[in-house]
């Protein structure tokens, strides 16, 4: 932790400390958007940015140890976000199909 | 290599069974097709018998694989049959009398592949050494469990509940990634026993700290306990019942795995005895336990559905097994929590799939005639008089799922408690008796409705269903809550073998285990280029 806030003291340069505000930000970005929209294909977005949020803190954290581990799990990270927006893309059209609205309150069925 | 192959061969089996399964379900011939099921349960067996020839492994836990992969394979035949009944049958009725055949409307192969890919997740959650892989793992788990949600049933309440759990899934998914990248950020290394190493050395950082909660919370959603729990109630109603059945055990078993997994790696050696978790941890784990089994079992008393009720009733159930995670690995069977929380997982499967099948292979009439899923626990009344197999079937697992000695669940919670007592917390051992206390309420009800209660004379109910395999999944759960007490102790020590932490394992470390990095000095800053 010191080590991170030391580097933080560094003005002038991007530190690992700035990666890491980034994707805190990304990340938190996507839990707020995600509880307050009603969309349901904004909602998955906000689930990608924080995946996002969360590739970006592997890769500075790869880069900061000089380990390429960080950077191969963003990788496998992007491909399990690239399957789940298929999945996402086509429950959503299924669903749109069924009730003509991708308004999340619209689910009457399923009480609470 | 041919070694770490060897952990895998299960999972290869069921991965090939799956590729084969994908490909039959789409065939012309109706014979083909319905062979989609035997050549599952063939896998399963093959998956079953492989399991239990794992090899020992130089890790924390020597023989692990054997018990867990053996037991979800156990569990995974169980429910198989279950599912059986899950086809468009006025589909295949009308192609059998000559219909013409359309590949894009066949429902099977795909669900049985996707029910073999999720099992195939839950064992490799077992095998996982590193980080990478256990979030593979736990997506693979889940993914295929969205889609078998989504199309278990043709009604709108069944996409619906697909479409729900997929996004919190997802959110779940990201939050565990995010304390995933917290964890390797922490220590450098993605490795588990790389972990192990920097946590033994240096003790847990803040971020370590912060990723290691953000984790558990995410993986909380799997085993739907307390933070993420919020889901379970919707998507187990809104799923066709077998479905519901696979969600109630398979993702909580990953869950729970991935759970030992991570906690391993801070290990059961702090605090003041050395033998608890780190504080933040232990108070985190804590929170969630007792919040998970008294939200469970105080909202399953309210309602008037079979199946959200099951479904607050394994809410509860995953807060058992998390006290065994608090407790940790001990000396002795009666000390272990972490083989109690296995075996318990063991005990859950068989008794809460019985439940499930008892459900599952009834039916009402909807108000247009057509049949429609048994939802209501009022749809059980008058059981007895109709089929007294499926109402004595249905008795015993509600009274297992109670813990009433001397069925299986009873011996399920008896080393729970015990390994509570053993490890000091005293607190959580006086929740969870005042929490089993309050189940029997509902899970009594349950028993009235299918034994005492009369039919009601207007309702044209229960009706079972044609599906065979559910009542033989209900009847096979049933002895076994019987069945199984007797191999009990052996079992136990089967998970008590299992969850033993290897005395030789901090050699391995010092010999395998890679050095450890330190951040290179000169380069505290990224460059871009």
């Amino acid at each position: 932790m010191t080590a991170l806030l030391a580097q933080a003291s560094a003005f002038g340069s991007v530190t690992l400390y700035h990666y890491l505000f980034v994707s805190a930000a990304l990340f938190a970005l996507g839990v707020i958007g995600f509880l307050s929209r009603r969309n349901l294909i904004i909602m998955f977005l906000c689930t990608e940015l924080m995946f996002q949020g969360a590739g970006l803190a592997l890769i500075a954290f790869g880069r900061h140890w000089m380990n390429p581990t960080g950077q191969v799990f963003v990788i496998f990270v992007l491909t399990i976000a690239a399957a789940e927006a298929a999945l996402a893309l086509g429950l959503v059209v299924y669903l749109y199909r069924r009730k003509s609205t991708l308004d999340a309150q619209a689910w009457a069925e399923l009480a609470g | 290599m041919s070694e770490k192959l060897a952990l895998l061969h299960p999972e290869m089996v069921l991965f090939a069974a799956t590729c084969v399964v994908m490909v039959l379900g789409l065939a012309r011939s109706a014979v083909w097709r319905s062979a989609c099921a035997w050549l599952t349960g063939g896998a399963l067996a093959a998956a079953f018998v492989l399991a239990l020839r794992s090899p020992v492994t130089d890790g924390l836990f020597p023989h692990f694989l054997a018990y867990t992969k053996a037991m979800i394979a156990g569990v995974a035949l169980l429910i198989l049959p279950v599912m059986s009944g899950t086809v468009d049958r006025w589909y295949e009725r009308r192609v059998a009398k000559g219909a013409a055949f359309d590949a894009l409307r066949v429902t099977r192969g795909e669900f049985y592949a996707f029910f073999l890919l999720s099992v195939t997740g839950v064992m490799l959650c077992a095998t996982a050494d590193d980080l990478i892989w256990l979030f593979l793992a736990l997506e693979l788990t889940s993914l295929p469990t969205y889609i078998m949600v989504a199309i278990s049933t043709p009604r709108v309440r069944a996409q619906e509940a697909g479409v729900k759990y997929f996004f919190l899934g997802a959110l779940a998914a990201a939050t565990f990634l995010y304390g995933f990248a917290m964890l390797f950020g922490a220590t450098g290394s993605t490795s588990l026993d790389a972990i192990t190493i920097q946590f033994r050395g240096e003790g847990l950082s803040t971020i370590a700290t912060l990723g290691l909660v953000m984790a558990l919370v995410g993986v909380s959603f799997k085993i739907a306990a307390a933070p993420m729990h919020f889901y379970t109630a919707d998507v187990y109603q809104g799923a066709a019942s077998p479905v519901s059945a696979f969600l109630a055990f398979m993702p909580k078993a990953a869950g729970l795995i991935v759970l030992i997994q991570l906690l391993a790696t801070v290990g059961w050696s702090w605090g003041e005895a050395g033998d608890a978790l780190p504080d933040a941890i232990r108070v985190a784990l804590w929170v969630i336990a007792t919040l998970t089994m008294t939200i469970g079992n105080t909202l399953a008393l309210l309602q008037s559905s079979a199946k959200r009720l099951l479904a607050y009733s394994s809410i509860a159930h995953s807060g058992y097994m998390l006290v065994g995670l608090i407790a940790g690995p001990g000396g002795t069977v009666a000390r272990n929590g972490l083989a109690a929380a296995m075996f318990y997982l063991l005990c859950y499967g068989v008794m809460n799939l019985g439940a499930f099948a008892v459900l599952a292979s009834l039916e009402v009439r909807g108000r247009d005639g057509e049949p429609a899923e048994a939802d209501a626990i009022d749809d059980l009344r008058g059981l007895f008089r109709v089929r007294p197999g499926l109402a004595w079937a249905m008795t015993l697992c509600a009274l297992s799922l109670l813990g009433l000695p001397p069925l299986l669940g009873f011996w399920g919670k008896l080393v729970l408690f015990t390994s509570a007592i053993g490890a000091g917390e005293i607190g959580l051992v006086v929740v969870m008796g005042l929490n089993s206390a309050v189940a029997a309420f509902y899970y009594l009800r349950l028993v009235r409705a299918s034994m005492l209660d009369e039919r009601d004379p207007d309702a044209e109910r229960p009706i079972v269903t044609e599906a065979l395999g559910r009542r033989l999944a209900a009847g096979l759960s049933a002895a076994g809550v019987v069945g199984v007490v007797v191999f009990a102790s052996t079992l136990q020590s089967a998970s008590h073998a299992a969850a033993t932490p290897n005395p030789r394992y901090d050699e391995f470390l010092k010999v395998e285990a890679p050095a450890r990095q330190s951040p290179p000095a000169a380069t505290p800053t990224a460059r871009h280029n």
